[in-house]
C-alpha cells in the first residue's frame, strides 16, 4: 500500500444514547477500530441525526448530516449531503445496505464512482435492492456470517467475504482472579420472543441457576418468563452495564443462546440472528456455549468441544444433562472457546481480512474504471 | 422471411420459461436465415451480447420491483399492461413501417399494452402469429371491461380473428377457452416445450454411494412447489433417509432460507441459485429425479421436459401442462399436488424402490426423438410461413393516419375506464 | 461535429414557437455538415415523407396529453413527466451509446423526466447544453421534492454546473435565479429568437382609409393576453374608434369567439385559426400594429420579433422577454400588461399619436440585422463549438449505467409515493 487510504462508513445511526444503541451501530464502532488496528487507513463515520454536527469520539471523526427524509424510523434517514461529502474517499463502506438510507446512500455513491462495499446489518430487506437488484452497484459485500451470505448470495453475483466480528478479545477476556461458578448458565439477549429464552427455562434442571442479561423489549413475553421461571433458579438483570456483563462472563460456567425462526407465540421470524455477537464475546471470556440452530449461530461454535448445537427442546435437556453431570464439556473447553475466537473473530483477524478485501475492491474498481474511461 | 418479434421481455431479464424460449427461437431463426428484428421492452441488466437485430425499445408496465397499495395506481398499471401503452404501439407502428415484416411473431405481451399491440396489427394488416405459453388472452379479458376492448376491435375473439395460434398444450387452450371464454377457431397449432441439448450428456449412474440427488430448477416461488420440496424433505430428514435437494433458480432467498431452517432440512437442502441452461444440463445429468410439484395451472414448464431429456426423470403434477407429453410410470412419476403425495414419492426414490434407469432412458428417448429444438424450430418456422402467406395489402403500412387511429383508441380507452 | 438533441416535442407536434426553433436549428446544423440526430417523443399526427431520418421518436410523452388522470395519478403522471422516465433515460444512455456525441443539446426536457435524463449527462460526462426557453429549472425545484431533487444532485445548481446554458432572455435567468434560486456560475448565452423575414412583403401604408389595423398571433389562450385584447376592443368600439383586430392562431378559439360575440366586438374582432410562419410574415405588412400583451412570465414570443421585422410596431408587455431586446417608443411601444394601458396603446394608434412609420422602419431594421437567423445559429453553434470537448465515450459503456438509473426512478417513486 503506498499511501493512506480514505475511507468512509455510512451508518443511519450510530452507536450511542444520542443515536441509537443497536447491535448493527455497535458492529460499525468495532469494523473502525478494526481497521484502525492495521493502519494504512483514514476512516471517517457519517451517519444522519436531526441536525447537521461533528464531533470525536475514540479517535474517530464522526460527521452527522442533517436527515432529509420525511418517512419515520432510523433506517429510513438519508442526507444528500453526501455529494458533497465523499468526494475525495477511496472506498465508502454502507452499513445496514438493504435499507431506504442503503438505496440512497448507494444510489449516490455510485454515481460519485467511488468503490463500494455494502453489509446488511439486519436493519431491512428493501426490495429495490434485493428484487431491484440495486445490491449488484456494490464493487463488494461484506456478510456479517455464512448465514448472511447465504441470504444475499443468490441476489449478487460480486465480491462476497464473511467477517464474522470482530470481538475486542482484549477487552473479552478472562480474568484469572475471579472464580467461575460451574453451575451457572448465562443468557445474555434483549427479552423479546424471537431470542427463545423461553426454551432455556424450559430445558433449565434443578441445580443449575440461569442469568438472563438484557433490557426488556416485549413485556408480555418478559411476563411469560418470569412465570416459567416460577420454582427454577433463574435471575433476571435488565439493566447490566458493559462491567457488569464482563464480570458475568467472566464468573459463570455456560453461554447458552437460544434464539429462533419460530417464537412461543408461532410467529414466524425473519433473519433472525445474522450474527450471534454476544456468543462470539461469551467464548472470548472462556465460557463454552450452547446455541441453538438458527441463523449464523452454528457457524459459531464449529468445534464440539467447547460448543454444542440444539434443534429443540430435548437436544438441549440432553446437553444441560450432560454438563450437570459433568459429561460435557472436557477441562479446557474455555481456552479452546477463546483460542477460535482470538484465531478467526479477534479486532486483528478481521482488521487484516477486512483490509484487504477493501483493498482488492478498490483495485478491481480501478481496473473497471478504466476499461469504461472514468 | 422477415419476421418481427415482439416480446416484453427478453434475456439476460428473465422470469421463467417464456422469455428464455422467445430468445433461443428468435436466435434458431436468425441462424436459419430469417431476417429477425425484436422488439421488446428497456431493461435494466447489462445486455451487452445483445444482437444487432434486439431493440430494447418497448416500457414495461410490469414486473416492478415495488408494489403499490393504491388501488389507482394499480389499475392505472394493469391498463397500461394488458390494454394499451401508446407509445409502445407508436413503436411497433414504426418498427412495422421501417422493418416491413412478412410476418409479426407475437408472444407474451404483458406489461406492454397488448390489446393495443394487437389491434395496431390488425390495423395495418400485418399478417400475425401468436405464441402462447401462458393465459395471456385472459389476461385482456380480465383486466379489461368487454366495451374497452371493443375500441380496440370489437370482441376479444375478433381482436385475435386474424391470428394463427402456436400453444404449448391442451391444458393451455382449454384453460383459455374457460377463463377467457376465448375458443381459436382458425390456425391452431401446438407446439410443446423442448430441448435444446444438441450434445446429450451422458447420466452418471444413479442413486450414487447410496445417495438419491434430487434437483429442482425453477423460479423461487410458492406456484412452483418449493415450499412442498423443502416441508417433503424435512419429514425424509427426520426418517433418516439418505437423500439431498438441490434448488437452483433466481429469486429472493432468504424465506427459504428460514424455511429450509425451520424445518430442520439445512443438511439436505441446498439453494444454489440461479445457473444457466447449459449448466443446468450438466447438473440434471448427475442427479436422480426431477421435482417438479407445480401449481396446476402451469401451462407447460420446460425444466421437467429438459431434465427428462437428461435421462433425469421428472416427479411431477400429474395435470400440469407437461404432463400431457409424458407417461406416468414410462417417463415420469405424476403426482397429486400435496406434501404428503410428494414425500411418498420421493421416499420410494431415495429406499430404491423406483427403477430410476429405466424410466430415465425412456424419458431420454422421448425428449430427445419428439420434444427436440430441432424438430419444433421447423415446425414454427412452417407456422410462421403458413401465416406470412395469408393475402393482405401491404400498403395499409403505409397508411399515416395508423397513429392517429391507436392514439385516438388508447385516448378513448382510457376515458372510459377513469374519467 | 456530431450533435444529439434532446426535446420533449417536434413538428409537426408543436406547442409554439420553441419548437419550431428546435427544429429549424436542427435543420440547419444539418445543413452546415454536422452530424444532427434528434431524439424526441411520438407523434400521434400524420408525418410527411421528408422527415428526416435522424430524428429519432423513441421517447415516452407523460405531458401535453389530453385526458390524463388527475389526483394520485396525476401527481404520478408529473412525476414521469419532469423528474424521472425510466424507459426515457434508457433511451438516451442508448442514444448516447450509438451515436456518440461531441455535445448534446437539451431543448425542453419537460414531459420526458428532464431531471433523471440531465443527471445522467453528469455521470457520463459527456458535454452538454441547455437550451432555456422556458423555466424548466423552476418546475423541476417547484414540482419535485427536495429529498428526491438530492438523489440528482438537484437541490442546488450544482445539475447545471457542467452545463453551457443558452437562455432566450436574461428576464428569464433572472426569474429562475428569484424564484429557485439557481444561478449558472460558469455563465450562460442569451441567445434569443430570431425572425425569418424571408417571405415579408414590403409594408403597406399604415392607417389607409383612417381605420387601424391590429393583429396578433400566438395561442389563443389567457397567458396570451386574448382576453385584454377583447377587452381593449370593448373600450375602443366605446369610443367609437375605426379599428380592427385579426388574431391568428390555435387554441382555445371556440371560448373566445364566444366571449367576443358577448362583449358585442364580433364585428371588429375576428379569430382566423392558425396560419404557417410564411404566411403570418406575408400577412403582417398589411397591419398598423401587433398585439401582444402576453404574460410577464413569456420567456420569449417569437411573433413580435417577426412583426417588428416586417415593418408592424409592436404593442408588447414591458417585461416580458422579447421586451428586453426592443426599446419602447424606438422599435415598438411598451405596455403595463393591464386593459386600460393596452387600450390606451391602441387608441394611440388610432389617434394616430405614434409615429408608425418611424417606429416600422426603425424595428425592420434592428431586427434585419440583430435577429436573423444565421446570426442565431452562429451563436449557437459557437456555443457548441466552444463547449464540446474530448469525453471518454466508455464512460456511457459502464454496464451497471441501466441498473443505476433504475434504482434512482424506482426510489425517486417509492419516496414520493410510498
Amino acid at each position: 500500500m503506498s499511501s493512506v487510504r480514505r475511507v468512509a462508513h455510512l451508518t443511519p445511526a450510530y452507536f450511542s444514547p444520542d443515536s441509537y444503541v443497536g447491535g448493527g451501530e455497535r458492529y460499525v464502532d468495532y469494523i473502525t477500530q478494526a481497521v484502525q488496528g492495521v493502519g494504512g487507513f483514514e476512516q471517517r463515520v457519517f451517519t444522519v441525526g436531526t441536525a447537521d454536527g461533528s464531533f470525536e469520539r475514540n479517535g474517530f471523526s464522526f460527521r452527522v448530516l442533517g436527515n432529509e427524509s420525511s418517512l419515520t424510523g432510523q433506517v429510513n434517514g438519508f442526507s444528500a449531503a453526501l455529494w458533497q461529502e465523499l468526494p475525495g474517499f477511496d472506498l465508502v463502506h454502507i452499513h445496514q445496505s438493504l435499507t431506504i438510507f442503503g438505496a440512497y446512500s448507494t444510489a449516490i455513491v455510485r454515481s460519485l464512482r467511488i468503490p463500494s462495499v455494502g453489509t446488511d446489518l439486519g436493519g431491512g430487506e428493501n426490495t429495490l435492492m434485493l428484487r431491484g437488484r440495486g445490491i449488484e452497484l456494490f464493487d463488494g459485500v461484506i456478510s456479517i456470517s455464512e448465514y448472511a451470505r447465504g441470504l444475499l448470495d443468490k441476489s449478487y453475483s460480486g465480491l462476497h467475504e464473511v467477517l464474522v466480528g470482530p470481538v475486542d478479545t482484549s477487552k473479552f477476556s478472562p480474568d484469572p482472579g475471579s472464580a467461575r461458578d460451574r453451575s451457572k448458565v448465562l443468557c445474555v439477549s434483549r427479552v423479546v420472543p424471537h431470542k427463545g429464552i423461553d426454551r432455556v427455562i424450559a430445558a433449565l434442571p434443578p441445580g443449575l441457576s440461569l442469568t438472563i442479561v438484557g433490557r426488556v423489549y416485549h413485556e408480555p413475553y418478559y411476563e411469560l418468563l418470569r412465570r416459567m421461571a416460577d420454582g427454577k433458579n433463574v435471575h433476571f438483570v435488565v439493566d447490566a452495564d458493559d462491567e457488569k456483563l464482563l464480570q458475568l462472563y467472566r464468573t459463570s460456567g455456560l453461554f447458552v443462546q437460544a434464539s429462533t425462526a419460530l417464537d412461543i407465540y408461532g410467529n414466524a421470524v425473519a433473519k433472525s440472528e445474522l450474527m450471534g455477537l454476544t456468543t462470539l464475546e461469551a467464548m472470548a471470556c472462556g465460557l463454552p456455549a450452547v446455541v441453538s440452530n438458527t441463523g449464523s449461530l452454528p457457524e459459531l461454535v464449529p468445534d464440539p468441544r467447547f460448543g454444542l448445537v440444539f434443534s429443540g427442546h430435548d437436544q438441549l435437556c440432553t446437553i444441560f444433562g450432560r454438563y450437570s453431570t459433568g459429561l460435557w464439556p472436557e477441562n479446557g473447553a474455555g481456552a479452546l472457546a477463546r483460542a477460535h475466537v482470538i484465531n478467526a473473530h479477534s479486532m486483528d483477524a478481521i482488521g487484516n481480512r477486512l483490509t484487504a478485501f477493501y483493498e482488492h475492491v478498490i483495485s478491481d474498481h480501478s481496473k473497471q474504471w478504466t476499461q469504461c474511461g472514468s | 422471411m422477415r419476421i418481427l418479434i415482439v416480446s416484453n421481455i427478453l434475456p439476460p431479464k428473465v422470469l421463467g420459461g417464456y422469455e428464455i424460449a422467445c430468445g433461443n427461437v428468435a436466435r434458431a431463426l436468425a441462424e436459419r436465415g430469417h431476417e429477425v428484428f425484436a422488439l421488446t421492452a428497456a431493461i435494466e441488466l447489462p445486455h451487452t451480447d445483445d444482437p444487432p437485430w434486439i431493440s430494447r425499445g418497448l416500457s414495461l408496465h410490469w414486473f416492478h420491483p415495488t408494489e403499490v397499495s393504491d388501488p389507482s395506481v394499480k389499475q392505472w398499471r394493469l391498463h397500461q399492461a394488458t390494454c394499451s401503452d401508446f407509445s409502445n404501439t407508436a413503436r411497433l407502428i414504426a418498427a412495422v413501417r421501417s422493418f416491413r415484416p412478412d410476418v409479426c411473431y407475437v408472444w407474451n405481451y404483458m406489461g406492454i399494452g397488448g390489446a393495443g399491440l394487437l389491434a395496431a396489427l390488425n390495423a395495418a394488416d400485418v399478417p400475425w402469429t401468436i405464441h402462447l405459453m401462458d393465459r395471456i388472452p385472459e389476461e385482456i379479458a380480465s383486466n379489461t371491461a368487454p366495451h374497452i376492448v371493443s375500441v380496440f376491435g370489437g370482441t376479444l375473439h375478433d381482436l385475435f380473428a386474424p391470428a394463427t395460434v402456436i400453444a404449448m398444450s391442451e391444458h393451455l387452450l382449454n384453460e383459455i377457452a374457460e377463463s377467457a371464454g376465448l375458443r381459436f377457431t382458425g390456425d391452431v397449432e401446438l407446439v410443446p416445450g423442448w430441448l435444446d441439448l444438441p450434445e446429450p450428456h451422458t447420466h452418471l449412474p444413479y442413486r450414487r454411494d447410496g445417495i438419491t440427488r434430487f434437483v429442482t430448477a425453477g423460479a423461487l416461488q410458492p406456484t412452483k412447489g418449493i415450499d412442498m420440496i423443502v416441508e417433503a424433505a424435512g419429514r425424509l430428514r427426520r426418517e433418516g433417509l439418505v437423500f439431498e435437494v438441490a434448488v437452483y433458480g433466481g429469486g429472493n432467498a432468504a424465506p427459504y432460507v428460514d424455511l429450509v431452517n425451520a424445518h430442520g432440512a439445512t443438511d439436505v437442502v441446498r439453494l444454489c441459485g440461479a445457473r444457466s441452461q447449459a449448466e443446468l444440463f450438466g447438473i440434471y445429468a448427475e442427479s436422480d429425479a426431477f421435482l417438479f410439484p407445480t401449481w396446476e395451472r402451469e401451462p407447460f414448464g420446460f425444466a421437467p421436459i429438459e431434465a427428462a431429456g437428461c435421462a433425469t426423470p421428472p416427479i411431477m403434477t400429474r395435470n400440469c401442462g407437461a404432463s400431457e407429453r409424458l407417461v406416468h410410470g414410462v417417463h415420469c412419476i405424476k403426482i397429486k399436488r400435496d406434501v404428503d403425495a410428494l414425500t411418498d414419492v420421493m421416499r420410494d426414490v431415495a429406499s430404491g424402490h423406483i427403477d430410476l434407469a429405466r424410466l430415465g432412458g425412456t424419458a431420454a428417448r422421448l425428449v430427445r426423438q419428439d420434444l427436440s429444438f430441432a424438430r419444433w424450430i421447423e415446425r414454427i418456422e412452417a407456422v410462421l410461413a403458413r401465416c406470412a402467406s395469408r393475402p393482405r395489402n401491404r400498403s395499409a403500412v403505409d397508411d399515416p393516419r395508423l397513429e392517429q387511429l391507436a392514439y385516438l383508441q388508447d385516448m378513448l380507452a382510457l376515458q372510459m375506464r377513469f374519467a | 461535429m456530431r450533435i444529439l438533441i434532446v426535446t420533449n416535442l417536434y413538428p409537426p407536434l408543436v406547442i409554439g414557437g420553441y419548437e419550431l426553433a428546435c427544429s429549424n436549428v436542427a435543420k440547419a446544423m444539418q445543413a452546415r455538415g454536422y452530424d444532427v440526430r434528434v431524439l424526441t417523443t411520438w407523434c400521434h399526427l400524420p408525418q410527411t415523407s421528408e422527415m428526416p431520418i435522424w430524428v429519432h421518436r423513441r421517447l415516452d410523452l407523460h405531458w401535453f396529453v389530453p385526458d390524463r388522470p388527475e389526483g394520485t395519478l396525476g401527481e404520478r403522471d408529473l412525476h414521469s413527466a419532469i423528474c424521472s422516465s425510466y424507459g426515457n433515460t434508457l433511451h438516451l444512455l442508448n442514444s448516447i451509446r450509438e451515436f456518440r456525441p461531441d455535445v448534446v443539446s437539451v431543448w425542453n426536457p419537460a414531459g420526458i423526466g428532464g431531471l433523471a435524463m440531465m443527471d445522467l449527462l453528469n455521470q457520463i460526462g459527456v458535454p452538454w447544453t441547455l437550451h432555456l426557453g422556458d423555466r424548466v429549472p423552476i418546475e423541476i425545484t417547484e414540482t419535485v421534492p427536495r429529498d428526491v431533487l438530492g438523489l440528482f444532485h438537484a437541490q442546488d445548481g450544482s445539475l447545471y454546473e457542467r452545463a453551457r446554458i443558452l437562455s432566450v432572455s436574461q428576464h428569464l435567468l433572472d426569474e429562475i435565479e428569484a424564484v429557485a434560486g439557481i444561478t449558472f456560475p460558469h455563465g450562460s448565452d442569451i441567445v434569443a429568437g430570431w425572425a425569418d423575414l424571408s417571405d415579408a412583403l414590403p409594408h403597406e401604408p399604415y392607417m389607409r382609409g383612417g381605420r387601424a389595423r391590429f393583429v396578433a398571433a400566438g395561442g389563443i389562450y389567457p397567458h396570451k393576453g386574448i382576453d385584454l385584447i377583447l377587452e381593449a376592443s370593448t373600450q375602443l368600439k366605446a369610443d367609437n374608434r375605426d379599428f380592427s383586430v385579426d388574431i391568428f392562431g390555435d387554441g382555445d378559439v371556440p371560448r373566445y369567439v364566444d366571449r367576443a360575440r358577448s362583449l358585442q366586438v364580433h364585428d371588429r374582432v375576428r379569430f382566423f385559426g392558425p396560419r404557417s410562419q410564411a404566411e403570418l410574415v406575408r400577412s403582417y405588412s398589411g397591419y398598423d400594429a401587433f398585439l401582444c400583451p402576453t404574460w410577464e412570465r413569456d420567456p420569449f414570443p417569437f411573433a413580435p420579433l417577426e412583426a417588428a421585422g416586417c415593418g408592424t410596431p409592436p404593442i408588447i408587455t414591458r417585461n416580458c422577454g422579447t421586451s428586453e431586446r426592443l426599446v419602447d417608443g424606438v422599435h415598438c411601444v411598451k405596455i403595463e400588461r393591464t386593459v386600460d394601458d393596452l387600450a390606451n396603446a391602441m387608441a394611440g394608434v388610432a389617434e394616430g399619436r405614434f409615429d408608425l412609420a418611424r417606429i416600422g422602419r426603425a424595428g425592420e431594421q434592428l431586427i434585419r440585422s440583430d435577429f436573423s437567423f444565421d446570426r442565431y445559429l452562429d451563436r449557437i453553434e459557437t456555443a457548441f463549438r466552444e463547449h464540446a470537448r474530448p469525453w471518454r465515450y466508455e464512460a456511457a459503456n459502464d454496464p451497471s449505467l441501466p441498473l443505476l438509473a433504475f434504482l434512482k426512478h424506482n426510489l425517486s417513486v417509492s419516496l414520493r409515493f410510498g
